[in-house]
């Protein structure tokens, strides 16, 4: 009796409180602009109508994405001044539920076994937390959930606090009363986006048709209709999420390479998909009893329902992800245009992103581009000697108009299929990074078969070359083996060390990125030998400072 | 909901203040909170309170849930006191089972065929890997037949409690019905400062918005609160926190020259003070924003920058980054300090929408100081570096000659900052194709001019010894 006595008192005095504040509730937006970002993020722009009082007000804006970053909310073309903006995501769970019933009344349902009977108690929470329920019943202090018998709560109401989903709401002071369309956006995790190419060479190798897709994916629980979608392909400055930055994968500066970064990315996708699968409610129940054999039953029936949620899951996204596949084929491209020094491609038409998606938009096709294959092999002198491994097979090209492209290019990975007559072969693949216009692009596509190659250096030391006033010299020979019945181009690049000099060479070379280059033509079914010299000066003698 | 103070006489869970409560309606009086910026905040209550004479504890609803209880002040006339307790031993069923040790449990069981309920009187034995029981003289395994069974405890010991509470014994000599004052330092409330960009490159101008974040994750609501925000570094006795204050600050290359004007903002010390005007909620786990600039157009320029750390050739092009520079002085229409926190970076698309670019983190900032943050890497400005040829003139001083290719794909001409480091301690440029300068004694930076869809070259031969 005393506890409803408190529980009538509360909510009195909660009441005046709330009741000078009106508010205006925006359960969903007219329009939405999606723009999906590399680093597992969107900004999420959407106008809503409010009609407005002209008193103050607070306008709470429902059906937000849960994932969005209360700090990067921004609200414009209110009208009026802008006193305060909440985000409240003190989530409608049952923890949550619970945590806030302590002192209050609840109803135990209990199912008897054997006869059936449903029996219904009264009982005042005593404690909640993650380490089980104690309440207090007619017979005194019990546990719940602990004694084996089917039960559950039964709650009078849900705290005014409790949010079934997040809330962002805004509180206006007076001003001009009527509609008005509000821009509102936000930062949201749980999107990604990624370039991916198809390289089809022609017959002799000197031409390949380049087509480009953008696959997007939404790994949230929103969906958006009639969206405005597009991708931005930059690599922004971002800081960890514990600077408070938007960032999954740490400061953006941190990372060695490109490479380095996708990883990461990558790892972080799939930490996050995993995070943001749907989750079975029960599971979340505060679980703990005292130390007692916990009946089998219920466990497995757990393991079983976690499971089964997990294979739906994955069904359906890799179900849509083919339906995409199968009716995009006929899409029209994404258009590109320059944000800042970024590059932005928007889809053409507005589309419907839905929830735990995959969409994927074609940006770019360019028929009968110039390429050039040829094999190459980097080394260093320390590193090699006798049989070395097997040079590199090359797609290269120039991104530009003259060569057929001159389109900037977001990193992603390349896949180059060869035509042999009527079939096409999968020749391998390589990741590119991003390339502007004007750059040439080097893909390192296998490792060449029938194609080897042997590399013997002779070392001369300072004591020897006294006359020469030389430190050391190094003469070195590369053989080069091609087993295929086509003579083929073998690009050698040898890390020039210091202050080295190419003393002579038996055929014609070219310095270039810190590399002596020789290029040779190895004939089909023949051998080709490379002979040349590198020598280092001696050092001048020490100078009087 | 849950600012509420029971007083209860120690003995047990008797209301004698719930008529006081009634009439009052708030258990607060006043409430104001000050937060700083490091996950730290002082927190004062002023309650009214009402007891009866003599020795009794008070108990305290609705203060945090992360209180520093060492640091709680309670003054209260005519009240004397004689200690202050914090109970955090959480009623888990776990507890309430290892407590009645020894103790008398009762067990209701149900028979599973006709669903008829009987009741044991038992003693538990051990709670160690199972509960065992002496129920009569038998002994029994709680459940291990799996037969449901119900235990009812008769009292929850008295130091278990649903939520950490704090309560204080006090000596009354008469019934006491004053206006109390607790505070204390509590965890769990943070705020920072959030900045909105929005650069337009093509008018030099940036709009600022700045937010104040307060986050609340103390566990506990705060109703009708005076709040204030300070911004500054307050030293909290933790190596570890200073050493990345340190870091931090180092870090922090983008603040290009300190300020020296001062705003109006309130002072105190050598923190700035951030009040929010009206009374204000706190609802536990919620993030609260509240502004405190809005200027619209600053003025800012966008600039590219790259820095070399050595003197190596590359086959890979790098992009230049970019970033864009402004004052926060009067002169170029701001002139205020900003507190320590992330600025996000929007520029309009072809449609005038904003979209985000990048965001990077300032310290606190003066007023007057030059910054230049940064935003990302450029898609279509690229430097590359090659080492034409290295001569080593004597065994402590080399000659590099250097070539650093600029390729723009941009449709407008742009200037690129290239900055070399990797300089020893006697270091000259020799030669230079385009006039450099020397920034410090590790540093020389050259402004290369690059045409729109174009290219250009800086190269220059550096002396470097020791």
């Amino acid at each position: 009796m005393r506890e409803k006595a408190l529980l009538v008192l509360l909510l009195l005095t909660g009441a005046p409180a709330r009741a000078q504040q009106i508010e205006v509730v925006s359960p969903q937006s007219d329009s939405v602009s999606v723009t999906i970002y590399r680093d597992l993020f969107a900004l999420v722009t959407e106008t809503r109508t409010v009609d407005l009082p002209e008193g103050p007000v607070t306008v709470s804006f429902e059906g937000v994405v849960e994932t969005l970053l209360p700090a990067s909310a921004v609200v414009a073309d209110v009208g009026r001044p802008l006193a305060e903006r909440n985000f409240d995501y003190d989530a409608l769970t049952p923890n949550n539920l619970l945590a806030r019933s302590i002192g209050k009344s609840v109803t135990i349902t209990r199912t008897l076994p054997g006869s059936g009977k449903v029996v219904q108690t009264r009982a005042t929470v005593v404690a909640a937390n993650d380490a089980g329920i104690t309440l207090h019943t007619d017979l005194g202090n019990e546990t719940l959930h602990c004694s084996g018998l089917p039960e559950h709560l039964t709650f009078d109401a849900i705290p005014g606090d409790l949010h079934a989903k997040p809330k962002l709401s805004i509180q206006l002071a007076a001003g001009q009363p009527g509609k008005r369309t509000i821009r509102l956006s936000y930062l949201a995790r749980g999107f990604a986006w990624k370039a991916a190419y198809v390289a089809r060479l022609n017959s002799a190798g000197n031409r390949m048709d380049l087509s480009a897709w953008i696959t997007l994916q939404n790994l949230t629980q929103a969906s958006f209709r009639g969206a405005q979608v597009q991708v931005v392909a930059g690599k922004l400055h971002l800081l960890a999420e514990e600077d408070r930055g938007t960032s999954l994968t740490g400061d953006t500066d941190n990372f060695y390479d490109e490479q380095a970064m996708d990883e990461a990315r990558e790892n972080a996708r799939q930490r996050l998909q995993n995070e943001l699968e749907p989750k079975d409610p029960t599971l979340q129940l505060f679980g703990g009893c005292y130390a007692l054999p916990v009946p089998p039953e219920r466990a497995d029936r757990h393991f079983e329902e976690m499971q089964s949620l997990i294979v739906t899951g994955m069904r359906r996204s890799l179900m849509e992800s083919m339906d995409v596949k199968r009716s995009a084929m006929g899409v029209v491209e994404a258009v590109r245009e320059e944000l800042g020094d970024y590059q932005l491609y928007r889809l053409p038409l507005p589309t419907d992103l839905n929830a735990r998606q995959t969409k994927q938009a074609m940006f770019l096709v360019k028929p009968r581009v110039k390429v050039e294959r040829f094999y190459r092999f980097e080394y260093s002198l320390g590193h090699v000697g006798g049989p070395e491994s097997p040079p590199e097979s090359v797609i290269a090209f120039k991104n530009r108009k003259a060569s057929g492209l001159g389109e900037p290019l977001p990193a992603g990975l390349v896949r180059v299929f060869d035509v042999d007559g009527e079939s096409e072969i999968f020749l391998g693949e390589a990741s590119m990074t991003d390339k502007p216009v004007n750059l040439p692009v080097e893909l390192g596509v296998s490792k060449a078969m029938d194609l080897g190659l042997e590399i013997d250096t002779t070392y001369t030391g300072r004591e020897e070359l006294r006359e020469q006033n030389l430190r050391e010299r190094v003469d070195a020979e590369v053989r080069a083996f091609n087993a295929k019945t086509i003579p083929v181009v073998l690009e050698l690049r040898q890390y020039i060390d210091g202050d080295s000099v190419l003393a002579s060479s038996t055929d014609l070379f070219r310095q270039k990125d810190g590399n002596f280059v020789w290029r040779l033509r190895v004939p089909a079914n023949g051998t080709r030998v490379l002979g040349y010299r590198i020598e280092w000066p001696e050092l001048p003698a020490e100078s009087s400072n | 909901m849950d600012n509420r103070w029971h007083v209860f006489i120690s003995s047990g869970l008797v209301l004698v203040a719930a008529s006081a409560l009634a009439a009052d309606g708030s258990p607060d009086r006043e409430l104001s909170l000050t937060i700083y910026n490091k996950n730290i905040a002082l927190i004062e209550h002023v309650r009214p309170i009402s007891a009866p004479s003599g020795r009794q504890r008070i108990e305290f609803a609705g203060v945090s849930a992360q209180i520093v209880p060492e640091t709680v002040s309670f003054v209260a006339p005519n009240v004397q006191l004689i200690e202050q307790n914090f109970d955090y031993d959480l009623l888990t069923p776990a507890k309430l089972m290892e407590k009645a040790v020894g103790s008398q449990v009762r067990l209701v069981r149900v028979n599973p065929a006709t669903g008829a309920e009987t009741q044991e009187t038992a003693e538990v034995l051990s709670t160690v890997g199972g509960v065992v029981l002496r129920i009569g003289n038998r002994i029994e395994v709680l459940r291990e037949d799996n037969l449901p069974t119900r235990v009812i405890f008769d009292k929850v010991p008295e130091n278990l409690r649903a939520r950490p509470t704090l309560s204080v014994l006090v000596n009354a000599a008469k019934p006491v019905n004053e206006v109390a004052r607790l505070t204390y330092l509590s965890r769990g409330m943070d705020w920072a400062a959030d900045y909105v960009a929005v650069f337009d490159e093509a008018k030099s101008t940036s709009s600022f918005q700045g937010w104040i974040t307060l986050k609340n994750t103390s566990g506990t609501s705060f109703a009708n609160a005076r709040t204030q925000l300070v911004a500054g570094d307050v030293n909290l006795a933790e190596s570890e926190q200073q050493w990345w204050n340190y870091f931090h600050q180092r870090r922090n290359s983008n603040q290009r020259s300190m300020g020296t004007e001062s705003s109006g903002r309130q002072q105190l010390g050598d923190y700035y003070v951030y009040p929010i005007k009206q009374l204000t909620t706190i609802a536990n786990n919620q993030t609260k924003q509240v502004s405190f600039l809005d200027v619209d157009a600053v003025k800012a320029s966008k600039g590219y920058e790259i820095s070399f750390y050595g003197f190596q050739s590359n086959s890979d092009p790098q992009s230049a980054e970019v970033r864009m520079r402004f004052s926060n002085s009067k002169a170029g229409g701001m002139g205020e300090q900003l507190p320590s926190g992330v600025v996000r970076i929007y520029m309009r698309d072809a449609r005038g929408q904003p979209q985000f670019v990048g965001e990077d983190h300032i310290g606190h900032t003066s007023a007057g100081s030059e910054l230049a943050l940064k935003i990302g890497d450029a898609f279509d400005v690229t430097v590359q570096p090659t080492l034409a040829a290295t001569r080593m003139i004597t065994r402590r001083k080399t000659e590099y000659d250097m070539i650093y290719r600029v390729r723009s794909a941009r449709s407008s001409a742009s200037v690129v900052t290239l900055r070399q480091y990797g300089l020893w301690r006697e270091n000259s440029v020799i030669k230079e194709s385009i006039a450099g300068r020397r920034v410090d004694s590790s540093s020389f930076a050259w402004d290369v001019p690059v045409p729109a869809n174009g290219e250009a070259s800086l190269s220059f031969t550096i002396s470097n010894g020791w």
